[in-house]
């Protein structure tokens, strides 16, 4: 607590900011040095919402898991179900159909637009701006009730399994995302006529939070933020996965790696978003969703129930000790998500269930960068600058 | 005489290459899966090599993007393999110029839990590294600030080991609201 | 209500006299302008969002005035998963309530633990918080949370003492 305080010349005063406040969306907690307005030191601290999903890995076989990955980043569950899934699918060196391939990019995308809406939502609220909130949740409801028909739950989805998805599209989905997608372009207008050239918005986040390329990288910052410093990194272009390098789009960057570099990154990423899912939808393979193979996947309802051998395959993938078994080995396997680089290493121990799974979460690194970008500011950055990373909570201390 | 040809033409990978010449004596296994090179490196050349690796400029692998450890106690393969360490910390790496991954890992014995720390090649490092503490023990040597940072200042054990149950000890109904810092 | 219209056909305060008891009055205004305090922490505050926007409105049912600071409210919700390390947090809030106060627990996580049945979460916030009102669901709709502030509203209408005020009795 001492120390690095040569320029304090009054008194200094200690301030809590959270774990309880309405600007850390959940349970996160700030420990502020403050000489008058500026801050001198900031301490980050984690854990209030620590779940232990890992040590849940170690109990919980392949499929089951797809569940918990869900909880750990509600802003955009599809995401961690794709990472996941993926992750066991590259350990068991398989690969799915074209088709489910397609959906899940789909999904992954509209996920994609449904957490940068939350965040434009709640960043915006935090500066004061409340009608973005209402705007971003007027378009992310309409996501959530495609989500709803097409998985079944609005924020829970679970939606992939090893070998492939849940179910197919449902009929009518196409028009619905179709809909949508034609319509957001300009409902995200309204957002940047009320934020973009807004003075008080960006009398506060212009400048505000900034990072260099270099620092970032050594913090290992990831996905927008690391992209707002002008690396144009992205895993979708750089190792594409799941079929992304049959779908052209931008990597948008920034210049400044500040808070308001961090907003126009989102926001075009969202733009772009948009144009993969037309792509999706218009080079949308036909097929089965599901791998045929009765090992991995489960077998047609009809034929579970109709045939004693689609029983005894549907009973041999749900019992404790068979289903899902991957070779003795470890993979790390990192996908784009919306926050970042979301990575999961499973080591493998020839079970039905991992011998471990470490989640290598984006909010973690980008709060641990907070003080960084903090120090030396004002105090009432640290609300601009929190917002502008969008650290999850759940993702955080999982 | 094709099949020869075959192996031959598989190059082998360059951060493989540069540290046979430069690190040999660290190396303790190396191996190559699904397009990531995996090495096991002695504990005590542990630093030099991730600094080798980092500063290297044909490498550069400038992103730590993991750290981590697997508690190999009822892995039976793993322990027999490296001398029965039964820690094995997990770096993960990645080179923006190369683009490519590498993965490093390092056994730890558990009568000696030190091991360097990496934070003054990584600042990210330094939040992976007390996770590391906090969930299985590994103390880093040299880091600014080892405490633990998922779990309460005051709590017992580390989690992750596999000899800690899931449901805990008793942690979740036992409580003593006046004692914890709030 | 129990209101009770008196002086029925007698002259000019023809209806126009009702009586009641403070109680009811008082119960009354409570139970119609419910302050919340969210102590939201996982997926359920995110629902708890969708619930205060656009779409779902709480404010319809006389609960928006949305208080972050618990001397201040009068309702607290908590939704979502409580660790070891969130607890005394959570204890410490309800604590700077003022009386009377109610608790809804939103969520499989805040009442039962949920899914995660592991080392650091609290099994039900009921063990250390006394709480009215449980809404079962992980996340439950934003309806059923809506449905759940009814719930309270009625146990305010009914004249019963919050489950904190009774464990003081009891
Ligand atoms: S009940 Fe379900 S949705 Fe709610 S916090 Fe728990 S896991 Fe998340």
């Amino acid at each position: 607590m001492q120390g690095g305080l040569e320029r304090a010349t009054g008194e200094k005063m200690v301030l809590n900011f959270g774990p309880q406040h309405p600007a850390t969306h959940g349970t996160l907690r700030i420990v502020l040095e403050l000489d008058g307005e500026s801050v001198l030191k900031a301490t980050p601290h984690a854990g209030y919402l620590h779940t232990g999903f890992e040590k849940l890995g170690e109990h919980l076989d392949y499929n089951q898991y797809i569940v918990v990955t869900d909880r750990m980043n509600y802003l955009s569950p599809l995401s961690n179900n794709f990472g996941y899934v993926l992750a066991v699918e590259q350990l068991l060196g398989i690969e799915v159909t074209k088709r489910c391939q397609y959906i899940r990019i789909l999904m992954a995308e509209l996920s994609r637009l449904a957490d940068h809406l939350l965040w434009l939502g709640t960043a915006a609220l935090d500066l004061g701006a409340f009608s973005v909130f209402l705007y971003s949740f007027r378009e992310r409801e309409k996501l959530y009730s495609i989500f709803e028909k097409t998985t079944g739950a609005r924020l829970t989805t679970s939606y992939t399994r090893v070998g492939g998805v849940f179910r197919d599209l449902y009929d009518g989905c196409e028009e619905d995302v179709r809909q949508f997608v034609t319509n957001f372009p300009k409902a995200l207008k309204e957002t940047h006529t009320l934020l973009t050239k807004n003075r008080i918005w960006m009398d506060r986040t212009k400048g505000v939070g900034a990072i260099s390329a270099d620092d970032a990288i050594s913090y290992g910052l990831t996905g927008p933020c690391l992209r707002a410093t002008g690396v144009a990194h992205d895993i979708r272009k750089a190792e594409p996965y799941s079929s992304y390098d049959e779908v052209t789009f931008d990597v948008p960057v920034g210049t400044n790696g500040d808070a308001y570099d961090r907003y126009l990154v989102r926001m075009e990423e969202m733009i772009q978003s948009c144009g993969i899912v037309t792509q999706v939808l218009d080079n949308m393979p036909d097929g089965s969703v599901n791998l045929e193979d009765n090992k991995i996947t489960m077998p047609d309802k009809s034929d579970a129930y109709g045939h004693i051998e689609g029983l005894i395959h549907h009973f041999k993938i749900v019992m404790d000790g068979h289903g899902v078994q991957p070779p003795i080995g470890e993979h790390y396997c990192a996908t784009e998500s919306p926050n970042g680089e979301l990575g999961f290493y499973i080591v493998s121990d020839g079970s039905g269930t991992a011998y471990r799974i470490r989640i290598r979460p984006p909010s973690f690194l980008h709060f641990q960068a907070l003080p960084h970008m903090l120090e030396g500011g004002m105090v009432s950055d640290t609300v601009a600058v929190l917002g502008s990373l969008n650290v999850i909570a759940g993702e955080l201390d999982r | 005489m094709s099949e020869e040809n075959q192996v031959e033409e598989q190059p082998k990978p360059l951060i493989l290459q540069k540290l046979e010449a430069n690190h040999a004596d660290a190396l303790l296994a190396h191996d190559e899966t699904r397009g990531t090179v995996v090495v096991v490196v002695r504990k005590e050349q542990a630093y030099a090599v991730l600094e080798y690796l980092k500063t290297d400029p044909e490498l550069a692998y400038t992103f730590l993007v993991d750290v981590t450890a697997v508690d190999n106690s009822q892995m039976e393969s793993e322990l027999m393999q490296f001398d029965y360490a039964r820690f094995m910390v997990v770096y993960q790496l990645y080179s923006y110029q190369g683009q490519c991954r590498a993965r490093v890992k390092v056994p730890v014995h558990e009568s000696d839990l030190n091991i360097p720390s990496v934070t003054s090649l990584w600042q990210g490092a330094n939040w992976l590294e007390r996770e590391t503490y906090d969930m299985f023990g590994i103390n880093f040597e040299g880091h600014p600030d080892l405490r633990r940072i998922l779990m309460p200042d005051d709590f017992e054990g580390h989690p992750l080991r596999k000899d800690y149950p899931l449901r805990g000890r008793g942690e979740r109904e036992r409580f003593n609201f006046d004692k914890q810092n709030v | 209500m129990g209101l009770d219209f008196v002086g029925q056909g007698a002259g000019e305060t023809d209806g126009n006299i009702i009586t009641t008891t403070i109680d009811k009055v008082v119960n009354w205004g409570r139970k119609n302008s419910l302050w919340p305090m969210p102590f939201g922490t996982a997926c359920c505050a995110i629902e708890m969002m969708a619930t205060l926007a656009s779409k779902f409105d709480l404010s319809r049912f006389g609960s928006e005035a949305i208080r972050f600071s618990p001397r201040q409210s009068d309702l607290l919700i908590v939704s979502g998963r409580i660790s070891i390390k969130m607890m005394p947090v959570l204890k410490r809030i309800y604590d700077q309530m003022p009386d009377p106060k109610w608790v809804i627990s939103m969520g499989a996580c805040a009442s039962c633990g949920g899914v995660f049945d592991t080392y650091t979460l609290i099994q039900g916030v009921d063990q250390f918080i006394p709480v009215d009102v449980y809404i079962p669901g992980c996340p439950p709709r934003p309806e059923d949370l809506i449905d759940g502030v009814l719930q309270v509203q009625q146990k305010i209408a009914s004249g019963a003492s919050p489950k904190g005020v009774e464990a003081v009795y009891e």
